[in-house]
């Protein structure tokens, strides 16, 4: 094998000169030792650091002989494989592979490395020491955070905003689009609008609108007479002041107690001479007593309950039926016909369907089991209808006149046509017997309604009077209102009362007379109940029994 | 008593921080909301224009920091009330926001806000006890100073290699191509250095030239080199190697300071990568958060 080594003298200022010497063998040996083929004079060269081997086809097999390797290319190798216009260095020497001229199986070329080029290397090849040398940058992951903040939190929502099908498409993403946007959960009435932020929110940077609300709101009534006092003029006029969304299922209502106290606590100074309502502030400390509803009729025989303070004194309850409870509720029981029967108030009074009021008396399922309507003795199953004075009398001609003219009543009294029983193939009564027998039915219908309404029956429980001028019967009973409504301004619910005791409120086994008001006045209610900042007692705001919309005006803006 | 950012003009902005902790407090307790607290009554949009206001104001703190000798106060005052400030934020905001969160913008600036402070925190742990740990670690030296140093050992190291042994030569060359001072991010912080190699190596090296020249290819590396130190029929070439021993070790200790300073300059630098990208990102979500409130009032 013959090897061309070409060495490049460098003589100063620029100039080189070149000294040319051919090797024999089949490796070319580079290293600081005299036996070397390439000598390295620096002693970061070991003696015999590295062999050139040719391969055949231009290529060359590089071998370092020490661990610490060689320079080829620029990166340090053990062992590789280089072509022609590969460097190799070897301390401060190195050797180019280059095309073998004619007559040579391999060439190099051997020069020097130049300091200041071995110094920038040195300088390029340094490890970073700081965080800025290794790359990491504050300016570029600042810019993307800022921007990509923009865009998620801004960018994103304003075109789902303007976009509709955007808006749909991310409506169900969590932290996409809009609902990056979304300050909190909707209350649950409003869920069916979470997805469509501009039912409410219109205009940008407008706050939402009452327009928005009564438009499906529409029957909300105002708080007061809309004409007498605007609401702009007694509270802040916009429906989202009160009703703020966004906060789960707390918030949308207010209930707090200032909501009203705000206004209702020096109403007779804000609005002298223009209201009837007292001063409230607090249901524990500064609150009116109760006015009751207590019944009443008008000339036309209409039901007008007459608003009745809960501190007047007497307090009547006129409710048109005589009915001692402490009689009905005594501890040894009550006669019955089924035997001695010890009453209850469930057994004749239970709430409406509702559970706010309680039902009506009803007669028949209350009362007619004792308090029976019968009128003969000789027929005790038969019994007047309830509650249609003219039925009864009715019911009562119609009665004997089939009692006379059938015959066969057993009673001494009465003609004989009518004790008569009439058999089979008996011709029947002559027209004078008939008229004898109607008459006698006409008298004895009248006697018996007369019987029930004074005294036995009716006028046990009832009011009852007699028209004078009336030829027969006139009997007229006075209305009755034994349930109902009584606090027409407030909602009492039995239903959230229903584990108290009913004489807890209602004294009702004491009581005498029906012309007793068992209806509780604000001090009972005061046992438990108290203003919304009482420590003890159960705090109740106003808006417990109140409502803020409940004027029978429905809100101006509804009807826009 | 030291004065540090902490300890500025007797703590005054750290009174001034419980003052403004203290103030929102009681306003957020006495506050009677309609509903429940939340960002968007009165006190709520109070707290957050402070909130908001304090926050672009910390921001400005890294422009303050480049203005030499041309602002208001000293930097050191400013660096102490950016970090009180900047604490008193954590109460503020959830004040703000009522202790309200959710998966939406609001809450994602204010999880932002968090990791700028606690990232903040570590800040002033690292510049209140870093610099002393870099002043003990490098000795009155400077760094440029130990890696020139290290550099002239190098060359002192391979001259007296050369006159051991080749085996023990190329030891020391492969130990200084395989020096190794700084690195990427984690070889900085963690401090990785290969000195340590270079003398394992050698002395491997010197265990083989003894092997080699005792045929001698058992028992432990220490003995082995100890019995060629002694055996050394050369007392010039065993005295070389005890120098380059010794050149090799001094060379390990250095390059472990040199470590252990790039290592701590990393620490003191590497939150303000999280710190400072963060607190960006924090400002493009503030003001997304409040201009979505104001876009959908």
């Amino acid at each position: 094998m013959k090897w061309h080594i070409r060495r490049v003298v460098k003589k100063g200022k620029g100039s080189v000169s070149y000294e040319e010497e051919i090797h024999f063998g089949d490796t070319l040996s580079i290293g600081r030792a005299a036996d070397q083929a390439i000598f390295v004079n620096d002693l970061r060269a070991a003696l015999e650091h590295a062999t050139v081997t040719v391969l055949g086809n231009g290529r060359y097999r590089i071998e370092a002989l020490v661990a610490s390797g060689i320079r080829l290319d620029g990166r340090l190798e053990q062992n590789a494989t280089a072509t022609s216009g590969s460097q190799i260095e070897v301390g401060n020497t190195r050797i180019t592979l280059v095309d073998p001229p004619k007559d040579f199986e391999a060439a190099v070329e051997v020069s020097l490395v130049d300091k200041t080029e071995v110094a920038a290397r040195e300088d390029a090849e340094a490890l970073p020491m700081t965080l800025a040398e290794a790359g990491a940058g504050k300016r570029r992951a600042a810019w993307i955070g800022l921007v990509s903040m923009l865009i998620i939190g801004l960018g994103i929502p304003l075109a789902a905003h303007y976009v509709p099908t955007l808006r749909i498409a991310t409506e169900h993403m969590p932290m996409v689009a809009i609902n990056a946007w979304d300050t909190g959960r909707l209350h649950d009435a409003h869920h069916t609008m979470a997805g469509d932020c501009q039912a409410c929110h219109g205009e940008p940077f407008e706050v939402v609108q009452d327009e928005k609300c009564v438009a499906c709101h529409t029957a909300t009534p105002a708080h007061a007479d809309p004409a007498q006092f605007p609401l702009p003029d007694i509270a802040e006029a916009r429906c989202a002041h009160c009703h703020r969304d966004h906060n789960g299922n707390e918030g949308l209502v207010r209930n707090d107690q200032i909501l009203c106290s705000d206004c209702h606590r020096n109403l007779t100074e804000r609005i002298p001479n223009q209201t009837l309502l007292t001063n409230v502030e607090d249901f524990g400390r500064s609150h009116p007593q109760f006015s009751v509803l207590l019944p009443a009729w008008a000339e036309d025989g209409s039901f007008a309950p007459v608003r009745t303070s809960m501190d007047q004194i007497p307090l009547i309850e006129s409710s048109g039926l005589k009915f001692p409870h402490a009689t009905h509720l005594r501890e040894r029981g009550v006669t019955s016909p089924s035997g001695t029967v010890n009453l209850v108030c469930a057994d004749c009074h239970t709430a409406e369907p509702g559970g706010a009021l309680i039902a009506p008396i009803d007669f028949e399922q209350h009362c007619q089991d004792c308090h029976r309507l019968d009128f003969d003795l000789r027929i005790p199953d038969r019994q007047v209808p309830h509650a249609d004075v003219a039925a009864v009398q009715y019911m009562l001609d119609e009665f004997y006149a089939k009692v006379a003219l059938e015959g066969g009543y057993d009673d001494v009294t009465a003609p004989v046509i009518v004790r008569q029983r009439r058999r089979p193939g008996q011709p029947p009564p002559s027209q004078e017997e008939r008229r004898e027998a109607l008459a006698w039915a006409q008298q004895k219908s009248t006697q018996t309604t007369d019987t029930l309404f004074s005294g036995r029956a009716c006028g046990v429980c009832h009011s009852v009077s007699k028209d004078p001028a009336a030829v027969r019967g006139g009997w007229q009973v006075a209305p009755v209102r034994v349930a109902g409504q009584w606090y027409e301004k407030s909602r009492f619910t039995h239903n959230a009362h229903v584990t108290m005791d009913c004489e807890a409120c209602h004294i009702a086994s004491q009581s005498q007379a029906s012309a007793d008001l068992l209806i509780p006045e604000i001090t009972n209610c005061r046992q438990c109940h108290a203003g919304e900042h009482h420590q003890e007692l159960l705090p109740s705001t106003c808006i417990a029994c109140h409502g803020f919309h409940q004027s029978e005006h429905v809100l101006p803006s509804a009807n826009l | 008593m030291h004065d540090s950012i902490l300890n500025f003009r007797s703590y005054r902005y750290l009174w001034v921080s419980i003052l403004l902790c203290a103030g929102s407090l009681t306003a957020y307790l006495w506050h009677d909301p309609i509903g429940v607290p939340n960002g968007g009554s009165w006190l709520g949009y109070t707290l957050g224009t402070i909130g908001a206001v304090l926050i672009v104001w910390l921001l400005w703190f890294g422009i303050r920091k480049r203005r030499y000798g041309r602002a208001i106060g000293t930097a050191r005052g400013w660096l102490s009330a950016h970090v009180y400030l900047g604490t008193s934020l954590i109460l503020i905001s959830l004040l703000h926001s009522g202790f309200q969160v959710g998966w939406n913008i609001h809450t994602l600036a204010l999880v932002l806000m968090l990791l700028v402070i606690f990232s903040g925190f570590f800040g002033v742990y690292a510049y209140l006890r870093y610099p002393a740990l870099m002043t003990r670690n490098r000795a009155s030296a400077t760094r440029e100073a130990m890696v020139a140093e290290i550099r002239e050992l190098d060359a002192q190291a391979l001259q007296l290699a050369d006159k051991v042994d080749k085996s023990v030569h190329d030891a020391i060359l492969r130990s200084i191509q395989n020096t190794r001072l700084g690195g990427g991010l984690w070889a900085q912080l963690t401090a990785k250095d290969d000195s340590g190699q270079a003398l394992t190596r050698l002395k491997e090296a010197v265990t083989q030239a003894a092997t080699a020249d005792k045929q001698h290819r058992s028992g432990q590396t220490m003995v082995v080199m100890v019995d060629f130190l002694a055996n050394q029929a050369n007392d010039v070439q065993s005295d070389t190697l005890r120098r380059l021993i010794d050149l090799v070790s001094r060379k390990r200790a250095l390059a472990s300071r040199v470590a252990r300073d790039i290592q701590l300059q990393a620490l003191m630098e590497i939150w303000l990568y999280i710190h400072v990208p963060l607190s960006l990102a924090l400002l493009g979500a503030l003001t997304a958060h409040i201009l979505s409130v104001f876009f959908y009032w």
